[in-house]
């Protein structure tokens, strides 16, 4: 229920609708039912004490009027009072008592007339006191009276009425009148109830229009989410009906046109995108060809060299060597423009890392011989299979173990190849001139240089790192990097065993995980 | 005599220049700088080898290559600047029998022409392999006494299986021994030629029999 309404602005919107007009209606209610309540009783008791006002002084008067001396004749006047007072009807009951007050001298000589059924408990010793010192008014009080119906004992509300009354010869007595108010209960019950069951269902009736309503809103801004979950997957040209001059058809032509603009934006950008591969395509046979031709000259000379006087001979050799450094260069720059094109597939298959590592150092060990450093390998015995192109990773090793190479000074280089459950891994570690934790933050960064000064010995393009990691990201692998000035510098690269899978943990350890190494 | 190379690429210096390096490593080049005169130069000079630039005016080098094909079974080289799988791949299908990624050196490009224009050493006069009788000395293949036309480079493909039938031959093995290369090359070389065998001599390309796939390892015939 709480996650619907999280959920659903209209199951929120209808819940609040609900409950607000829910205390409204109640309020109103209560406010309704108390004043019917009230103006029902008001009604009745005025009615009441006009009536026990009359009746008061026709009995006053009856007693004033009579010349009855004796005992006898008095308590049939008295006993013929409660009768004529009395109404026993259902909507209208009325009983009656005629009480003699208390603490007078002599002694009672006539009976107290009682209406039958009639609880003289039921009138408060405080009522009478007050009754009697009224001074002749009329005064009443609330009585809750209780009565036995089929078994079953009933409370309903009354009012007992109470006035003094001098009779002669015997002495003050308070005529009670008791009223029962029933009928009038009944009344409000009847309207209390109607207010209740109309109060519900007006509820009801505002739950299901906030219903309609709400959904009626709500739709337009459904589809729109709809539409823009399908602009997402990619279907571009899906759009909204606009329709009226409502803010829902502002929203709408709001919407298309800002779908519009996006579309044109993408196929602008997939335009370009198209372009710069292109681009990238006609660059390479454009430099390709005349560099094939300086490539053929360049060789020709160089093959010729020993002919030639010492100052063209060494001109060949120049020329020769930029010549394979352009094509290197150029070549590079083209494997990362095509990264950026996003024009790069993996070729995947499964492959022994050990193996590719083992022609990447071969394949780099006239340059390793020729700066001195030895290159140690700690691997397996076993075959690490993992699934990788072989081609990349082994242009990826070969950078590496070249980058140690050429910052090694001439110290040992360590490889090492790891594997666990889900991941192989090879590190590359020298103990040379390192990199401090600012040059680290840019070491993949292209054509950036540990240090602009040095003297550019292998002829890296300053790439290699960039497409390393370009490589990594492409079999989602992981290329990581530990340095520290003078202590060397250890890349370790790790690479799922099955394409797709995640790596949890990398085989093989950095040197130290400190604050002066960074990971990347 | 020296053999004929004609080069047909649009760039001037390029074309003179491969020219000065084949000549000096005695062949004797001629020269078509575009597509549409590439099939009349061709049956005009009659060359023993073909160097063909994939990127031509006119018609492209991989038309080029299917009229030469049409016509004979020359050995193609391409020339290519494009290291993108699909240009390759078109050309070989197109029939070039190997490709060379520009820039190159001179030695790589006199060795390439140089396998292509080897002989085929063997002993043997003629090899039967399944319903194909190659008549190695006459280059000819036979299939049920109808001749099949392939080009030098397919015979000895089929020549090179076919001699050691039942041998597995991975396609490294058959890069260094049909195409000579020494070193890791293309796999895909193999691979279209060997489709392109299977279309000339097996009954059903789909299905082969004779030249069959080991997979994971290599080819085998018979």
């Amino acid at each position: 229920m709480l996650k619907l309404l999280r959920r659903s602005v209209q199951a929120r919107a209808v819940a609040t609708t609900v409950a607000l007009s829910g205390v409204l209606i109640t309020a109103l209610g209560g406010f309704l039912s108390f004043s019917i309540g009230n103006g029902l009783f008001e009604a009745r008791l005025n009615q009441i004490l006009a009536e026990s006002e009359s009746a008061v002084i026709d009995v006053q008067n009856t007693f004033a009027a009579s010349s009855v001396n004796d005992e006898v004749a008095l308590q049939t006047l008295l006993n013929s009072v409660v009768p004529k007072l009395e109404a026993t009807g259902v909507a209208d009951s009325r009983r009656v008592a005629l009480l003699r007050t208390p603490g007078q001298a002599g002694i009672q000589l006539l009976q107290s007339p009682i209406s039958s059924g009639l609880d003289t408990q039921l009138i408060g010793q405080n009522f009478r006191s007050e009754v009697r010192n009224s001074a002749g008014r009329v005064l009443y009080q609330s009585i809750q009276l209780s009565f036995v119906e089929d078994g079953i004992t009933r409370v309903s509300p009354g009012i007992v009425v109470g006035s003094p009354v001098e009779i002669p010869l015997a002495g003050k007595y308070e005529l009670y009148l008791v009223f029962d108010l029933s009928s009038e209960q009944q009344t409000l019950d009847f309207v209390q109830q109607t207010l209740l069951i109309g109060g519900l269902a007006l509820i009801f009736i505002i739950g299901g229009v906030s219903y309609v309503v709400t959904s009626w809103l709500v739709r337009p801004v459904k589809i729109a989410a709809e539409v823009s979950e399908e602009i997402a997957d990619g279907a571009l040209d899906v759009r909204l009906l606009e329709k009226g001059e409502d803010v829902i058809a502002v929203l709408a032509r709001s919407f298309n046109k800002m779908a519009d603009s996006l579309q044109r934006q993408i196929t602008k950008l997939a335009s370009v995108s198209k372009m710069q591969q292109r681009f990238v395509s006609d660059v390479s046979h454009e430099l390709r060809t005349p560099l094939t031709t300086i490539k053929l000259a360049g060789d020709l000379l160089f093959e010729a060299r020993d002919t030639l006087d010492p100052t063209l001979r060494r001109s060949a050799e120049l020329l020769h060597g930029q010549i394979v450094r352009f094509e290197v260069l150029l070549n590079d720059l083209l494997e990362i423009s095509r990264y950026d094109a996003g024009a790069v597939r993996a070729e995947l298959e499964i492959h022994d890392l050990n193996q590719v590592v083992g022609m990447a150092i071969a394949s780099i060990d006239p340059l390793a011989k020729n700066r001195g450093s030895s290159i140690e390998v700690t691997a397996p015995n076993d075959e690490i299979l993992a699934e990788f192109d072989s081609r990349r990773i082994e242009r990826l090793l070969r950078n590496l173990l070249a980058n140690a190479i050429e910052h090694g000074e001439g110290k040992p280089i360590r490889v090492e190849v790891g594997v666990n459950d889900h991941a192989v891994a090879v590190s590359v570690s020298d103990s040379g001139i390192g990199m401090t934790k600012a040059q680290l933050d840019r070491v993949f960064d292209r054509f950036w240089r540990a240090d602009p000064a040095r003297k550019r010995t292998s002829g890296g393009t300053g790439l290699g790192l960039a497409i390393s990691l370009e490589d990594t990201m492409l079999h989602g692998g992981m290329l990581d990097v530990w340095a520290r000035p003078e202590a060397g510098a250890s890349f370790r690269l790790t690479l799922p065993k099955v394409q797709g899978t995640e790596i949890l943990e990398s085989p093989l350890s950095l040197p130290s995980d400190d604050d002066e190494g960074a990971k990347a | 005599m020296n053999p004929k190379i004609l080069v047909i690429d649009d760039d001037n210096a390029l074309r003179e220049m491969v020219g000065i390096v084949l000549s000096s490593a005695g062949f004797t080049p001629e020269y078509c700088p575009d597509g549409d005169q590439a099939l009349a130069k061709f049956k005009a000079f009659e060359p023993d080898l073909v160097l063909l630039d994939v990127m031509l005016p006119g018609k492209d080098g991989i038309a080029v290559c299917r009229e030469i094909r049409n016509i004979a079974g020359t050995p193609i080289i391409m020339l290519t600047a494009k290291t993108e799988t699909t240009d390759i791949v078109l050309g070989l299908e197109a029939g070039a029998d190997d490709y060379i990624v520009k820039p190159f050196e001179p030695s790589v490009l006199t060795a390439r022409i140089k396998a292509r224009l080897r002989p085929i050493s063997t002993l043997e006069e003629a090899v039967n392999i399944g319903p194909l009788t190659l008549d190695v000395v006459g280059h000819q293949v036979l299939k049920n006494g109808n001749q099949i036309s392939l080009t030098p480079l397919e015979f000895n493909l089929l020549l090179t299986l076919a001699q050691k039938p039942k041998q597995v031959f991975t396609r490294e093995m058959l890069l260094e021994k049909v195409w000579g290369y020494h070193y890791k090359a293309d796999t895909r070389l193999v691979n279209v030629h060997v489709q392109r065998l299977r279309s000339k001599i097996e009954e059903d390309p789909d299905n082969p029999k004779i030249v069959t796939t080991v997979r994971g390892i290599g080819y085998r015939a018979g």
